[in-house]
């Protein structure tokens, strides 16, 4: 017997046929047409701000960057184990929350006197509580990933307030120094914090089969199931995982603003909107590690281009929001669910 | 009754024996055995209800049997679980293709134990796209580019994938539950040689289907399962399909039909060439007034379809709809209703009625307009007409007010029912009407039926109780993948004549075969 199944005609309506077009149109624009427009960006800026295309600017950028980058891969991981479905997939909202309590735990342990071993361990430690808890309200209890996370950012952004009393609790230690200070060829450390966490971010996520594995849990639990694979215990570990980069942003962020200060919880939208971006970057039209740090470089250098040419950087927030719209409809569209 | 000689128990890969299975008061299996030899291909065959589903969760371990003994490569298992099953070397090709759209063929394949670079936690993707294409080339003779995406596959490449997963663990029991149930004809013919191929390779094959041809086709022997317990194993190459299809049928069919003569009339709904691309093709029949026409078919047969069609839930590709001498095919349930045209959905709890809302407002939804002045609500017209209804369908509840989640499954049914009532439909469409409804609700709703039917309206059921259609219908459509094979007239035919053409029995009798292209 010779299967030649490569000629059997797909068992598909002319509708299906049209709707599979169209998505894979718009799958091509999107791939194609946001790393072309990411591209047109920088030349742009590069040829209207001389200093844009610097060793120093983009290490700078990448420097400011940080923070956010950290925040924004911890939530792709939660995304990708849990499912891109924006209502009832996975989805880490206390992330920002736990940024403000884990700094501020950082920067209260420094000034009680202690050191940065013990200082880092509870920051580290409080990502990686608030990671459990989440996991705790979404695997054990079942609470849908949206409103658990929104319920645990609201008693960890109270934790805070709790903690320091609303003010802000400056720190500095040698490891705050050392961050904040510049190092090979002029970068800031917190551009080689960047690259490096995304590097052994990408290594496991993207090149392990445990990362085989969040990506099948998150696409399709029950194929997942049928795999023999521990469904809820990976979906646990990706909040856990996502916990820790709070954890690791709150300390970048008490080395960035030499303190923990109130208002951390202004980075979420800023977040999610990359982690939802980072789709755009992969080939599958699924988030990835890579895609992620394209997407912070994407918001990054949009604000410092714009700071250069003296243009308000209140657009930035603006022209993010339309990104997301054109990210969000593309891939419906994509999927093929563009007509409900 | 058993048709073959008992198998010698050395050549037996499976023996489940005397399995009893009860959840609450209800025996979804009462004594069921089936005795499969190693390297043949057994079929499992079985109405809805008939216990086969239950028969295979026990085997991969996800039931435990209340009695019975089950046997694998002649050692005894008590309480198997799912895990031991598949170290057992017992796999299960399900229904629902459960890959990863988002995944590369090799991905899929590997998924849960891929292979790694040598001495380190990383992913070889290269040794995985290469084994991924030996073992396809191997077992399939088939060339996939190494990176397409599963969402890519066609569903009889995706079945493809699912088997050669199984196959990488090496398995002794394949078990396919209906793989058919997507594929078209030609999907369905390779699906075929490479099952005799797996026997070939000395693979024990269960293979559960709807289809009487495809196990006169395929299978070396077949059990026929019947209200929890196996009626017979027979030789599936030498046994006629008819012969299976009667053992497949319950015999006590009681006197619970009660049939009005009513006087037929004019046409209400005719169908000419009415046709939707996969689904069905070519299908005309008309409903006259007082008539009573049955609608079955295997699930896939388009017989669901055709009634979303004709209400409007989908659309059709070709073909015309006349409704009360007016041509146009619905194009939304809204018009189909403004046609007078009544849908009684088989998921009453989700489609049929509002839960929460109370009996008075499920029964008058849909024609408020009747009890409507300048925009108001009329409550005492309304809720006249209600007690009306509920004293005429004999609905039990505690009053108008009572929220229809607090009835049971054949009053709610009734709801359902009263909501058109209220609405004086001419034609209709019965999904199912007695799914999950008690006996005593049973005979109510077919006695309600009947009233209809004489008053004049038209009414189409669709149901895949046969003794149930036959009882309460005057003629019965038969769809066979997508085609009305055959139109029986119920004074005049069988459960087990009907059930053959429904599974396709006839194909086999006339040689052909017909499907959906």
């Amino acid at each position: 017997m010779s299967a030649d199944i490569d000629t059997l005609l797909p068992y598909e309506t002319g509708g299906d046929i049209r709707r599979r077009i169209a998505g894979s149109l718009a799958g091509f624009a999107l791939r194609g047409g946001s790393l072309l427009a990411f591209a047109a960006l920088l030349v742009f800026f590069s040829v209207a701000a001389p200093f844009f295309f610097t060793l120093g600017n983009i290490g700078n950028v990448l420097g400011q960057s940080a923070i956010l980058g950290v925040l924004a891969i911890g939530l792709t991981i939660v995304i990708i184990g849990g499912g891109a479905n924006v209502v009832k997939g996975g989805i880490d909202l206390s992330l920002a929350a736990n940024l403000g309590l884990s700094a501020a735990v950082y920067a209260t342990i420094i000034s009680a006197g202690y050191g940065d071993a013990v200082a880092v361990a509870g920051a580290l430690a409080t990502g990686a509580l608030i990671g459990a808890i989440n996991a705790a309200a979404v695997v054990v209890f079942g609470i849908v990933p949206l409103l658990a996370t929104l319920a645990v950012m609201n008693v960890v952004a109270g934790l805070e307030l709790v903690l320091t009393q609303n003010t802000v609790v400056s720190a500095s230690s040698d490891l705050l120094s050392f961050l904040s200070a510049y190092g090979p060829f002029d970068i800031p450390v917190l551009a080689y914090v960047l690259t490096g966490f995304t590097a052994i971010a990408a290594a496991i996520v993207q090149f392990t089969p445990l990362g085989l594995r969040l990506y099948a849990v998150g696409a399709f639990p029950e194929a997942a199931r049928a795999a023999g694979l521990p469904v809820k215990r990976i979906v646990a570990g990706s909040y856990i995982a996502s916990g820790l980069c709070g954890g690791l942003a709150g300390i970048l962020s008490v080395s960035y603003l030499s303190g923990s200060t109130t208002g951390a919880g202004e980075m979420l939208l800023p977040v999610v909107v990359t982690a939802l971006l980072s789709v755009v970057f992969s080939r599958r039209l699924v988030p990835t590690i890579g895609g992620t740090l394209l997407s912070t470089l994407l918001v990054g250098f949009l604000t410092n281009g714009f700071q250069l040419l003296n243009i308000s950087s209140t657009l930035v927030s603006g022209i993010q929001g339309v990104l997301i719209l054109l990210v969000v409809a593309a891939t419906s569209l994509q999927r093929g669910k563009g007509a409900v | 009754m058993r048709m073959s000689p008992t198998i010698d128990n050395s050549k037996l890969a499976l023996a489940l024996r005397g399995l009893v299975k009860r959840f609450g008061g209800v025996e979804a299996l009462s004594g069921a055995t089936l005795e499969v030899e190693r390297g043949t291909v057994h079929g499992l065959i079985g109405q809805n209800g008939a216990g086969k589903s239950t028969l295979i969760k026990i085997l991969a371990g996800l039931y435990q049997p209340d009695e019975g003994s089950v046997e694998i490569n002649g050692v005894h298992h008590d309480r198997l679980t799912a895990h031991e099953v598949e170290k057992l070397g017992i796999h299960f090709i399900h229904q629902d293709r459960l890959l990863v759209p988002s995944f590369t063929v090799g991905e899929s394949l590997f998924l849960g134990r891929e292979p790694r670079l040598a001495g380190l936690p990383f992913l070889d993707r290269r040794a995985m796209r290469k084994q991924a294409e030996d073992i396809l080339d191997k077992y399939f003779s088939l060339r996939l580019p190494p990176n397409v995406l599963i969402s890519e596959l066609t569903t009889a490449q995706k079945q493809i994938v699912q088997i050669t997963r199984a196959l990488l663990d090496k398995p002794s029991i394949l078990v396919f539950d209906e793989p058919t149930a997507a594929l078209v004809r030609r999907e369905a013919d390779i699906l075929f040689d490479l099952i005799r191929r797996l026997r070939a390779d000395g693979i024990t094959i269960i293979y559960i289907s709807h289809y009487l041809n495809e196990i006169e086709a395929l299978c070396d022997r077949a059990t026929i399962l019947r209200n929890g317990k196996d009626v017979a194993t027979v030789d599936s190459r030498t046994t006629p399909a008819a012969k299976i299809a009667s053992l497949m049928v319950a015999r006590d069919i009681d006197e619970m039909f009660p049939k009005v003569a009513a006087t037929i009339g004019k046409p209400v709904l005719t169908t000419k060439a009415l046709g939707k691309a996969g689904k069905f093709r070519n299908v005309s029949f008309e409903v006259r007034q007082g008539e009573i026409v049955g609608l079955t078919g295997l699930l896939g047969s388009g017989a669901k379809d055709l009634v979303r069609v004709l209400f409007g839930l989908e659309a059709a590709d070709i073909g015309e709809i006349t409704i009360e001498g007016e041509k146009g095919r619905p194009r939304s349930p809204v018009a189909a209703v403004a046609r007078r045209l009544a849908l009684v959905p088989e998921d009453r709890r989700g489609d049929g009625v509002a839960l929460g809302l109370s009996v008075a407002e499920n029964t008058t939804l849909a024609s408020l307009k009747r009890f409507t002045t300048f925009g108001f609500l009329q409550r005492d017209q309304e809720y006249s007409e209600v007690d009306r209804l509920i004293e005429q369908l004999a609905i039990k509840t505690d009053g108008r007010f009572a929220p229809v989640r607090t009835l049971s499954g054949g009053n709610q049914q009734k709801v359902a029912l009263a909501k058109w009532l209220s609405r004086q439909s001419s034609l209709y469409i019965l999904d199912e009407p007695t799914v999950g409804v008690d006996i005593g609700s049973k005979v109510e709703i077919y006695n309600l039926i009947g009233k209809l039917a004489e008053r004049g309206a038209a009414i189409l059921v669709l149901s895949s109780d046969l003794p149930e259609l036959i009882g309460i219908t005057d003629r019965i459509l038969v769809l066979y993948r997508g085609a009305v094979t055959r139109e029986f007239k119920s004074s005049n035919t069988t459960p087990d004549e009907v059930l053959a053409e429904a599974t396709g029995a006839h194909v086999s009798r006339h040689g052909e075969h017909s499907h959906v292209g």
